[in-house]
């Protein structure tokens, strides 16, 4: 639980630091203070510790998901160095902002209680509604951010109502509590409030993890967000959002299956239909990878429909490989679109902005055919072995149906994940050399040959789990 | 543990160089391009030597260096682990002592091509691949660098890519293996389904428990030999190495002489508890052998190409070593392998010496008397030729002899044939030195006044392996000359399984010391005769080939022309395929397209319809979630989902 006290810590500092003159020391100082708290997120592995009056667990499964959480803010903030480029920005809140979104993701990852679980949505949500709407002058910035905020409200009035209602007939937050009392024989479909509040709060995180028919605001909201910010959501979120409702139904609920397994395979294959379908679609990069973002969501829930042994490691795999891939290409589109804005001109996030990028940007393009190819699941990518672990776990249940719909679906994906590769390397366009820093860089090729290792030895990851 | 240290060492090195050429390519300065290429084979040349003399202060006990679980899915498990142990320890001494020499030797002669640096990394991945292919511990990974090789051959001898005629030779080497690749692929499946296991200890050790003749094992053999075929060039699948002479001269010494060809070799000394399982596999096998062994012999009789002479060559040797292997003879095609290595590879540097003095001119009816301009390149090439022809005491006598040897104590008709391909091997080799290097120059002018010795850099190499052509047959001095077959007895624990399954097939000589030197007598005999007979036709009699346009007697003339085979292919395979695949492809214009069309016509339909409900304002998406949800609370808690199916009598 170090991470948490950390973080938040840090991020006090992170604040009084934002007082000195020189604003250069932001970014590393941010650096270090995930870094430092990615390590100490490993002083628990291997124990299984209760922490503040049985409010959170620490296991080696919550452990790998922070790691995750924090690589990928690693990453994302290290490529932030735009930021300080711009005069009127602040970085030093939005650093802040960002640490202290950690903390509410950790929480999500290993509460106990749900309260916990509660005040962790939160503070990772409103983080995010600041966020969203941190590019001030900008319209569709502050049009997403009231978007989300809205939406976002009405789904933790439904979560919340959820938590009352288990409260009401369980007489207790804990998870451990509702797990005896799941198990000590409820009938089906009685008490009527067990599974209605069940119900209630799988909708408000279904709703932050982007899942249809929940997901109406990420397309607006990823578009109209920063770049940066939307990669932060994109990964971060959606972590820390499937770490939690592992916790909740593989732990809790197991019990009802019979109940939400329906419910989740329905989610699953409206989500996956509906996001692949409507990519195709896109004319804007940005808004595609927001469908795709809500497409990962659907393969991440088949694990979940399937919940049993290997959904812990096919959760924690995917979560990962998916995070890298979107991070690195979420990087590229950065500095393309910014090379592309050039003076007066709009910012250009559409697929147009990378033709033949390739040509002379060799670098860039291999970064995103890598990112891609990993995202549509092709083999030597870690998004294969991703997807080729989640598919098992559908599997070993017997859930063959299911595993036709995603497996045509990832199919339908290969269109407009190619559409970028065919764009950098077959079409003619004016993309001139672009310069990148170095450590921007050395961010993007250490996630591609990430991508490229684990996809060579998925075991690295796998095994410690 | 240093000892597994050693194992990743010895294919990563080339593999390091690959990279640091590959990518580095235009960019690496050319002076720094030949030490990062050779740093890579001969440290790894050295780490073998290591490993060696661990392996014999350790009592040659083999063991396995496990690198990591490679893939691991419901009941396949592969590791990928190297497996060391005698075979695999002398083709890595091979593979990596000539591979040095023979990387060192390309520094000199490709020094002025333009794709200098890409020759030397692609040299550097092909002996990565070859590496894997012989230290692999499994059938899987013998897999990975059996299609490594290939590939680097074939982008090997496309090399000078602008030569449409030898992108062609690539593409028929490519698709030629790819028919072998096949076999080899399907034996695997077919291993594992059997087996349960692709790892050689786990196949092997249920092997044994077989009986002699199980169809099973036939089948696998006889996919294992198919594979073999194409990488070995057997027949029908021999045409490609013939034509895969287009590539640069060093290539065709390492790839397509030393080392890749003789992987089929390798692959059935490896499972040689499988063939012996299998009897009949071993008589075709013998009598494919033989037929290409005389078949490309004969060929090579009247070849003018100097390389092309060395192709059929080499063919023709690679008979003889499955003709080892058939007969059982296991260390004999292994040692003929080894000392193939030797001669072969010498022939064919030495032969690359002297088209590059000839600025690139490969017939031999234009050259003639070069001893005097290129007298290294003579010696070497004179001892080449004397070893290969079997002519004692030089390596090529011993090997072959051992083979043959073997041969006439299982079937004396295949021994006479043998002979009769061992002549004709010391023909056409005499053949081939006499008319270069002997009598007037025949070139042009101005091809006379280039004529120069090799720089150090490719005439070292020359001579290291001359050194080695001579003494290699030292090795396994049989004990009808005073040896103890020394090489025999390192390889025995090999054939352990063998000698299980079989006892009868390894019953040891049956012969006496007088009947084999006998033997020995009559090859080395015949071999010289011939050798007197090309002298005095090429040197007393100072014969010239005729040109292409002659008019030859119809014996002569099919073979000149190879038999026809390279026509009959056309005629009867490649022209059938082609009309098939065009058919198909006309069908598949209309039909498949018409689908795929179909498909993203609906694909789009749906999209753009999806697109619709993604209309940006709140009310709405609020509005779909609450009417989500309510659909959700309706279907769970207030259809009784079991009356609803009852009623629908479902």
């Amino acid at each position: 639980m170090l991470p948490i006290i950390l973080l938040s810590v840090f991020g006090i500092a992170l604040l009084f630091l934002g007082f000195a003159k020189s604003k250069a020391i932001l970014l590393p100082a941010t650096l270090l203070f995930i870094a430092i708290a990615f390590g100490a997120s490993f002083v628990d592995w291997g124990k299984n510790y209760m922490y503040f009056n049985d409010m959170l667990l620490s296991t080696n499964l919550s452990i790998a998901f922070t790691a995750i959480v924090l690589l990928s803010a690693f990453m994302v903030v290290s490529l932030s160095s735009s930021f300080l480029e711009d005069e009127s920005a602040q970085p030093a809140e939005y650093y802040a902002i960002m640490l202290f979104s950690l903390v509410g993701a950790i929480m999500m990852i290993s509460f106990e209680n749900l309260i916990m679980l509660f005040v962790g949505v939160e503070i990772l949500s409103v983080a995010m509604y600041v966020l969203t709407g941190s590019d001030k002058r900008n319209l569709r910035s502050n049009e997403a951010a009231l978007k989300y905020f809205l939406m976002g409200s009405f789904a933790t009035g439904i979560m919340l109502f959820g938590l009352a209602l288990l409260y009401g007939t369980s007489g207790s937050f804990v998870l451990s509590d509702l797990r005896s009392y799941v198990n000590g024989g409820v009938a089906y479909g009685s008490p009527l409030l067990l599974y209605m509040g069940l119900l209630l709060l799988l909708v408000g995180i279904l709703f932050k993890v982007s899942a249809a028919p929940f997901h109406f605001w990420t397309p607006d909201v990823y578009e109209g967000a920063p770049t940066l910010f939307t990669a932060f959501m994109s990964t971060v979120v959606k972590t820390a959002g499937f770490a939690a409702l592992l916790r909740l139904l593989s732990f809790s609920f197991t019990g009802i299956y019979s109940f939400w397994g329906v419910i989740l395979m329905a989610v699953t294959v409206i989500t996956l239909v509906v996001s692949n379908f409507t990519a195709v679609y896109q004319s804007s990069f940005k808004r595609m990878m927001a469908y795709s973002s809500i497409s990962h969501a659907g393969y991440l829930l088949i694990a979940l429909t399937a919940v049993g042994q290997q959904s812990k490691q096919a959760l924690v795999f995917y979560s990962l490989a998916y995070s890298v891939a979107t991070i690195a290409a979420f990087g590229v589109l950065l500095v393309v679109s910014r090379h592309q804005s050039g003076e007066g001109k709009p910012t250009d996030e559409s697929y147009d902005a990378f033709n033949g990028l390739a040509r002379q940007n060799p670098l860039l393009g291999f970064i995103m055919t890598v990112a891609m190819l990993s995202l549509a699941g092709i083999p030597l990518t870690a998004g294969f072995w991703g997807k080729f672990m989640v598919f098992t776990t559908a599997a070993n249940r017997g859930i063959f149906w299911l595993l036709v719909v995603a497996v045509l679906m990832s199919a339908v994906s290969i269109y407009y994940y190619f559409r970028v590769i065919i764009a950098m390397y077959l079409r003619d366009g004016q993309t001139t050399a672009i310069r990148v820093a170095p450590f921007y860089r050395y961010v993007l090729i250490a996630a591609t040959i990430l991508t490229i290792v684990l996809g060579i030895l998925p075991n690295l990851v796998r095994s410690l789990v | 543990m240093q000892a597994e240290l050693l194992c990743i060492l010895i294919p990563l090195l080339p593999l390091l160089g690959f990279v640091a050429n590959g990518l580095g390519f235009r960019r690496v300065p050319a002076s720094l391009v030949g030490p990062l290429a050779v740093a890579g084979p001969v440290l790894s040349f050295l780490a073998v030597l290591s490993l060696f003399s661990n392996f014999r202060a350790g009592g040659n006990q083999p063991f396995k260096a496990l690198l990591f679980d490679w893939i691991s899915v419901a009941d396949l498990h592969i590791n990928f682990s190297f497996q060391i142990d005698q075979l695999s320890l002398i083709m890595l001494l091979v593979v990596t002592g000539v591979g040095s020499l023979i990387h060192l030797y390309s520094i000199g002669y490709m020094k002025h091509d333009e794709g200098y640096g890409k020759f030397m990394a692609f040299l550097n991945l092909f002996l990565f691949f070859m590496l894997l292919l012989v230290m692999g511990s499994n059938y899987v990974i013998m897999f990975i660098g059996w299609e490594g090789v290939g590939l680097c051959s074939y982008l090997l001898i496309g090399f000078w890519n602008t030569n449409t005629s030898y992108n062609n030779a690539a593409r028929k080497a490519f698709v030629m293996n790819r028919i072998g690749d096949l076999g080899f692929l399907l034996g695997i499946f077919l291993i594992f389904t059997t087996f349960g296991s692709v790892e050689y200890s786990d196949v092997f050790a249920s092997a044994t428990g077989m009986t002699i003749g199980d169809k099973t094992v036939l089948a696998i053999t006889l996919l294992l030999f198919v594979g073999a075929m194409g990488k070995s060039a057997q027949i029908p699948l021999y045409t490609w190495l013939p034509d895969a002479m287009a590539g640069p001269t060093p290539v065709s010494a390492l790839i397509h002489a030393a080392t890749m060809v003789t992987a089929g070799i390798y692959m059935v000394v490896r499972s040689n508890v499988l063939y012996t399982l299998s009897p009949l596999t071993l008589e075709i096998m013998g009598g494919i052998a033989m037929a290409t062994a005389l078949l490309a012999a004969s060929i090579g009789l009247l070849q003018n190409d100097i390389k092309k002479v060395l192709a059929y060559s080499t063919v023709s040797q690679l008979g003889y070593m499955f003709l080892g292997l058939s007969v059982a003879a296991y260390t004999g095609g292994m040692f003929h392998v080894l000392t193939h290595a030797f001669f072969k590879a010498l022939l064919f540097l030495g032969a690359g010496s002297v088209i590059h003095a000839m600025s690139d001119e490969q017939d031999i009816r234009n050259m003639g008397g070069l001893r005097k301009y290129l007298p290294i390149t003579f010696w070497t090439f004179l001892i080449g030729t004397i070893a290969i022809s079997g002519i004692p005491p030089f390596a090529g006598f011993f090997s072959k002899d051992e083979i043959l040897a073997h041969v006439w104590e299982h079937n004396k008709v295949l021994w006479a044939l043998g002979v009769l391909g061992s002549a004709m091997t010391s023909f056409y080799m005499f053949r081939l030195l006499f008319l270069t290097f002997f009598g007037e120059f025949r070139g042009t002018a101005e091809q006379k006044h280039h004529l120069h010795e090799s720089p150090l850099t490719m005439t070292l190499p020359l001579m290291v392996l001359a050194v080695l052509s001579v003494v290699g047959g030292l090795l396994n001095v049989p004990h009808a000359l005073g040896g103890h077959s020394a090489l025999a007895e390192f390889m025995a624990p090999l054939y352990a399984g063998s000698q299980q399954v079989n006892p009868a097939a390894f019953g040891g000589h049956t012969m006496g010391a007088s009947e084999e030197l006998m033997l020995m007598g009559i090859s080395a005999g015949v071999a010289l005769l011939s050798a007197i007979v090309a002298y005095v036709m090429y040197v007393r009699n100072a014969a010239v080939p005729a040109p292409d346009s002659a008019e030859r007697s119809l014996p002569a003339k099919v073979v000149y022309n190879k038999y026809y085979i390279d026509e009959f292919y056309e005629v009867l395979i490649v022209r059938p395929v082609r009309a098939l695949g065009d058919g198909l492809y006309s069908v598949g214009e209309f039909v498949v397209d018409g689908v795929v069309g179909a498909v993203a016509w609906l694909v789009r339909t749906v999209s753009g319809q999806l697109r619709l409900v993604q209309n940006g304002s709140i009310g709405s998406y609020v509005f779909a979630m609450v009417l989500s949800l309510a659909l959700i609370i309706a279907l769970r808690f207030f259809i009784n989902w079991t009356s609803v199916l009852g009623y629908l009598n479902i």
